[in-house]
């Protein structure tokens, strides 16, 4: 296709009212107050109760409101809680070798009626890096990624290591994950 | 000796209201600055580039839930400030060291008390004139004071010991002397148009709105408003204290208390510059096409005291609402615009400045002449 | 006066500006010798970030590498995704093989990344100049981009999206609109930024004849990318040496005279809406179809095989457990990133582990080179010289 490699314009000659310094210091001023003027006026209106939609400012008042996350956010992996009450896991290893920093260790066991289950199930949340390569392993779509992002970070590591009972979240609440996944990433239309 | 023990008329005939008029005035400039300008200025900084910026800027900080926009971020700085660790370096001149903050703040509070922020009013008999100190050399008091502060700086540079801030002391040294000198010629056209150096005069004489300093000097109004930037040492003539090459210029080894008076004293400057401009370019206390006799024939109905009082109390009003104004534009050229580098500020003050203001002089001369 | 000089005792003060430095982002030292304000030497100090990255990659399969690639250029983190997978694909054999949609939409998100980048670059060189709205005018306009980033890479910094053969998922639903609406936001952001700097006299005589290369000495310190284009030399690896769907898309490579910060400065806008056109080309040819290679020893199954089938099952376990196996042999691939040529050389001896994995940071040459830059500069140049090498710690050291 075209497009080739061109000059810019550098504008080395200014202009004598380019020179002046003072025209481009009042231009950006004007500019600054362009956004000064509305956002003040729109601030005080919501302050006194009026709606603060039609402001520019692109702040989040983070506690009282909360960013619109998008499908594919990648929050804190958890672990999938099927219908019947029973992890969905059935310790087959694979997130552990999959996790780039090692944070995941499983130890798998059998119930009575034979399934697998993980006995113990530890995930070190002050390692992980929230690649997703464990949702991506999982053959089972047992661990997916949540969109979880509160309340991850600790003064302390012990309480960031987490077991199979924190990592535990009943199916009805991932939904949206298992189907964004189940229909942008794993399903067969994608090869 | 009954000169100096006047017995038990202590005070002169007329003394008294004088000394309680004088006591009125120190205390109201006093508390508008140190009260109301220095810690407010810090939230009117903050709030007003939030907004510029799309932000929304300090708003946490709350007494059982509430914000007040932020203002109460004023009182959480104080009170961090007040209780932060004073830290002195080792090696550094510890006298200077805690001399410099006072030196820069004093002489901003200074220089308010020859600018006039209302006119001449006659209450009850009584000759009112509402500045602190009427000198007939007003404006070069202003200067003198001003200069004053930069020892501040440039002891502040010295005294911490440290390479960062000894670069920041000398860049003030430097950049202060220049532009003090272009500063003094650029209103030296201003004192050729009104024949005085008195600032109240220069108040009086611009009733007219026509007779403003800016429309009779707009060259002296850009040069002088550079000038005062400049002296104001906030971007672009940031210099002495440019975050991004001296961590904080000549106040690096300052935490706490004596950080906060730097602060302060930058603020306060920025209320005497707003100040001066005011009561030079724009017609001080005056309103536009309302003369303070016709703003009297409309208060009439008061009786003439009350009237005067109505007056005095609309000039004062007006004279800070003008301040007010050049605070927040003097804000946005601040976060507006990119900063100098450090020779490039010293060619404009001796290459630019300077001989623009000897032509200023020379034209207003000419002009005067031509018609006389 | 000379004789005051002989009797002055005078030496040059010696300034060690970083690690800890307001515009040292990034850590990086310079031992300066100051004679005033003038600089006479100036030694960079790199190395204070680094992390291993070669050793971690090569401990782990080739896909567990690319977590640490986003970790590089972290401003720009999807480039060196694909430049990583771009690599690996050639050394696997498989690079001619790729589906048309998963080409496409890397080199959309290549040019989100260089977008983001390059606001921050920009943005951040004006704050250090003082300039803070400006600053935060690109600031808004990367967080829009870096939205888009999200929607479609599930993080915003850390993406790891491209997959050796593919990508991590698809973009989402109404990705088109969205990007429309962003970028209507985004050239408003770029004329006012535009309007603020780019004629002020303030910002022209910071930058402006500051921090010069000669084109060959640009191209003996190993510049890259549009630090080298500044100095005027015609060198985009998106040109040169067509990779993705470049080559199908029709836009322009800025290219200055002098190759001073005002040049650099310059090239950057231009690329700005370089980038803009090219995503927005690439929208309107986007094809449907997959996005993974259909090769069951490089991809990952659907999950509904690895439950069903025993053949898909064991390739998910063994690509998983063992890594992909690449045949020996090594690579490297050149890709256009957004501060110079990021390229991956791969040394594979068989089986599932790099043997070597080492890139080719674009900052790491740029850095080099600020010491010739500076020199006989005032302090204060060192200010825009610095931040328009953009250098980026995590690259640079790696």
């Amino acid at each position: 296709m075209s497009g080739a490699y061109k000059k810019v314009n550098r504008g080395v000659t200014l202009t004598l009212w380019e020179r002046l310094y003072f025209p481009e210091v009042i231009r950006g001023v004007l500019i600054a107050a362009g956004h000064f003027v509305p956002n003040f006026v729109s601030v005080t209106k919501a302050y006194f109760g009026g709606k603060p939609s039609d402001r520019k400012i692109m702040t989040i008042y983070y506690p009282e409101e909360k960013p619109v996350l998008p499908e594919a956010y990648r929050g804190k992996p958890v672990l999938v809680r099927a219908r019947d009450g029973r992890g969905k896991c059935v310790a087959c290893g694979l997130c552990e070798v999959a996790c780039p920093p090692k944070c995941i260790s499983i130890v798998g066991g059998q119930r009575e009626d034979g399934t697998r289950y993980p006995v113990t199930y530890v995930l070190n949340g002050a390692v992980c890096i929230f690649c997703g390569f464990c949702e991506e392993a999982c053959p089972e779509e047992a661990i997916v990624m949540s969109d979880r992002y509160e309340g991850l970070c600790e003064y302390d590591r012990k309480p960031m290591v987490y077991d199979k009972e924190a990592l535990l979240v009943p199916e009805e609440k991932l939904t949206r994950r298992l189907d964004y996944i189940r229909r942008r990433m794993y399903g067969k239309w994608n090869y | 000796m009954a000169d100096i023990f006047p017995g038990p008329d202590i005070f002169p005939a007329g003394m008294l209201p004088s000394l309680v008029e004088m006591m009125a005035k120190i205390i109201f400039i006093f508390t508008m600055n140190m009260g109301v300008f220095a810690p407010l200025l810090g939230w009117v900084e903050r709030k007003q580039s939030a907004l510029m910026q799309d932000r929304i800027g300090a708003n946490r900080a709350d007494i059982l839930g509430f914000t007040v926009f932020g203002l109460l971020h004023t009182l959480t700085d104080a009170i961090k400030l007040l209780t932060k660790e004073d830290f002195i370096p080792e090696g550094a001149d510890r006298p200077l060291h805690y001399l410099a903050p006072f030196i820069a703040v004093v002489p901003a509070l200074i220089a308010f008390a020859v600018i006039p922020f209302g006119g001449q009013y006659d209450l009850w008999g009584h000759k009112t004139n509402l500045v602190i100190a009427d000198l007939d050399v007003g404006v070069l008091f202003v200067f003198a004071v001003a200069s004053i502060s930069t020892y501040g700086s440039v002891i502040a540079g010295w005294a911490s010991n440290n390479n960062w801030s000894l670069l920041g002391g000398v860049r003030v040294a430097a950049q202060m002397l220049s532009y003090e000198v272009a500063m003094g010629l650029a209103l030296v056209g201003i004192f050729m148009v009104y024949g005085t150096l008195r600032l109240t005069d220069i108040g009086v004489a611009q009733e007219n709105f026509l007779h403003w300093g800016i429309f009779l000097q707009p060259l002296g109004f850009i040069l002088f408003i550079t000038c005062a930037l400049a002296e104001n040492k906030r971007t672009p003539f940031d210099i002495p204290e440019a975050e991004s090459e001296l961590i904080a210029g000549y106040f690096t080894e300052y935490s706490g208390l004596k950080f906060a008076m730097f602060w302060m004293a930058e603020f306060l400057e920025m209320v005497t510059i707003s100040g001066v401009l005011v009561a030079l370019f724009f017609g001080g206390w005056q309103i536009p096409f309302v003369s303070g006799a016709a703003l009297a024939r409309l208060f009439g109905f008061l009786g003439p005291n009350l009237a005067q009082v109505a007056v005095m109390l609309v000039h004062v009003a007006v004279f800070w609402a003008k301040i007010l104004l050049w605070i927040f534009i003097l804000m946005l050229i601040r976060w507006t615009l990119p900063r100098f580098r450090y020779d490039q500020v010293m060619k404009l003050g001796w290459k630019i400045i300077l001989p623009l203001s000897l032509i200023n002089i020379l034209v207003t001369g000419l002009v005067m002449l031509l018609v006389k | 006066m000379s004789e005051l000089r002989m009797d002055l005792h005078t030496e040059p003060m010696i300034l060690s500006m970083g690690p800890s430095h307001p515009a040292t982002h990034g850590t990086v030292r310079f031992l300066l010798k100051l004679d005033g304000e003038k600089i006479l030497n100036c030694d960079t100090e790199i190395g204070y970030l680094h992390r291993a990255f070669e050793k971690h990659c090569e401990n782990g399969t080739w896909t567990q590498a690319f977590p640490y690639t986003d970790r590089l250029n972290y401003n720009s983190a999807v480039q060196n995704n694909v430049a990583y997978a771009l690599a690996a694909e050639e050394l696997l054999g498989v690079a001619g093989k790729m589906p048309e949609r998963a080409v496409y939409v890397r080199t959309i998100m290549c040019e989100l990344a260089r977008l983001a980048d390059h606001y921050t670059n920009l943005g951040a060189a004006t704050l250090e100049l003082g300039a803070l709205t400006a600053f935060l005018y690109f600031v808004e306009a990367r967080e829009l981009v870096w939205d888009l980033i999200e929607s479609v890479c599930g993080a915003r910094l850390t993406s790891n999206y491209v997959r050796i053969g593919g990508l991590a998922s698809d973009l989402p639903e109404g990705f088109a609109d969205h990007v429309k609406r962003v970028f209507a936001t985004n050239r408003e952001h770029w004329r006012q930024f535009d309007k603020l700097l780019t004629k002020n006299r303030i910002f022209m005589d910071r930058m402006r004849d500051t921090g010069a290369i000669s084109a060959e000495d640009a191209i003996a310190l190993g510049f890259t990318g549009p630090c080298l284009r500044a100095a005027g030399v015609e060198y985009d690896v998106r040109k040169a040496n067509p990779y993705l769907v470049y080559d199908r898309v029709d836009f322009d490579v800025p290219v200055g005279t002098t190759g001073d910060n005002f040049d650099k400065y310059l090239v950057r806008m231009e690329e700005i809406n370089q980038s803009l056109r090219i995503v927005e080309q690439l929208l309107g040819k986007l094809p449907k179809g997959p996005i993974n290679i259909n090769d069951a020893s490089v991809r990952n199954p659907a999950k509904e095989d690895v439950k069903n089938q025993i053949q898909s099952m064991i390739h998910h376990f063994k690509n998983t457990i063992e890594g992909i196996t690449v045949p020996a042999g090594e690579v490297y691939v050149p890709t256009e990133g957004s501060n110079g040529e990021v390229g991956f050389y791969l040394v594979s001896v068989g089986g599932g582990k790099p043997w070597k994995c080492r890139v080719r940071p674009p900052s790491f040459a740029l850095t080099q080179g600020v010491g010739e830059m500076v020199k006989g500069a005032f302090l204060a140049d060192i200010i825009p010289t610095f931040d328009m090498i953009n250098l980026i710690g995590g690259e640079c050291d790696r």
